[in-house]
């Protein structure tokens, strides 16, 4: 139960900061005076929901994931791990780093009416949205590899 | 005369404010940061793959050989942001330069990392 407690957690705070990452583009694509507060507000959400995602996330799969892992690699799909999973904990890095930097970005590269900056914070937030769609998927598909390692 | 001398300075002035970086020193110095840490990412795991006294390195030294890669890479990032930042380097970059930067690590570093463990996808 436990086990199933951190799994969902660890996908909540994902999608979550992803959900902020897509909200802080829209704020940035018509960043003005107005929306200032509000566009480092959801930076900072971003950075610290990835981090909890990766806190929960790392430590669910240094304990919990092994014997999954094996279930997996028994199964009919044993590339759900050999290959979205071993590609999705890697990638996830650039992820980490990206939502971390992301308020540096934000904070420290004003003003965001200028449009150089205003693309850079852009293109880091649809980096972290395109790289978190991809971890949904492959968090699906790792999972149904479990599914299926258990029905034989 | 004095009319012409006014004109000239406030196209002196926004000469100098188009030239001048848009960066602060440690949104560049950490977004630099962000550059070499996202393909060490991918150097780090390519090396740890092949290598096995490497992987067994990372594995005695955390317990797990994902959570040295983690902790290995917030610390490079750190230190050579903060390294970065102090000593300006890259001052005369603005935004759009490191933008194309932080997004070609990132794509090098995702295609090198999914090329590596392609042939696991093939082959069963």
């Amino acid at each position: 139960m436990l086990n199933q407690g951190f799994m969902m957690s660890h996908v909540l705070f994902g999608v979550l900061g992803i959900l902020c990452a897509v909200a802080l583009f829209m704020d940035v694509l018509n960043a003005s005076g107005k929306n200032y507060q509000r566009i480092k507000m959801l930076s900072l959400a971003v950075a610290v929901l990835i981090v909890i995602s990766f806190l929960i996330g790392g430590y669910w799969y240094v304990t919990y994931y092994g014997a999954e892992r094996d279930i997996i690699k028994a199964g009919a799909w044993p590339w759900a791990h050999n290959f979205f999973m071993e590609v999705k904990e890697h990638i996830f890095f650039a992820m980490l780093l990206l939502g971390i930097y992301l308020p540096i970005a934000v904070y420290k590269n004003i003003p965001l009416t200028n449009r150089k900056n205003k693309n850079l914070v852009l293109a880091i937030c649809a980096m972290i949205i395109l790289i978190g769609i991809f971890m949904e998927g492959a968090g699906g598909i790792i999972s149904k590899g479990v599914t299926i390692g258990l029905r034989g | 005369m004095k009319k012409t001398n006014i004109k000239k300075n406030k196209n002196i002035q926004t000469a100098v404010i188009k030239n001048k970086t848009n960066m602060n020193k440690y949104s560049l110095g950490f977004g630099l940061s962000l550059v070499v840490t996202n393909l060490l990412n991918a150097v780090i795991l390519v090396v740890k793959e092949v290598s096995s006294s490497v992987m067994n390195v990372m594995k005695a030294a955390l317990g797990h050989h994902w959570t040295t890669h983690a902790v290995m890479l917030l610390f490079i990032f750190v230190v050579l942001g903060a390294v970065f930042s102090i000593y300006e380097v890259g001052a005369k970059w603005d935004s759009r330069k490191l933008m194309y930067y932080i997004s070609g690590s990132v794509i090098i570093s995702i295609v090198i990392i999914t090329v590596y463990f392609l042939p696991y996808l093939i082959v069963k």
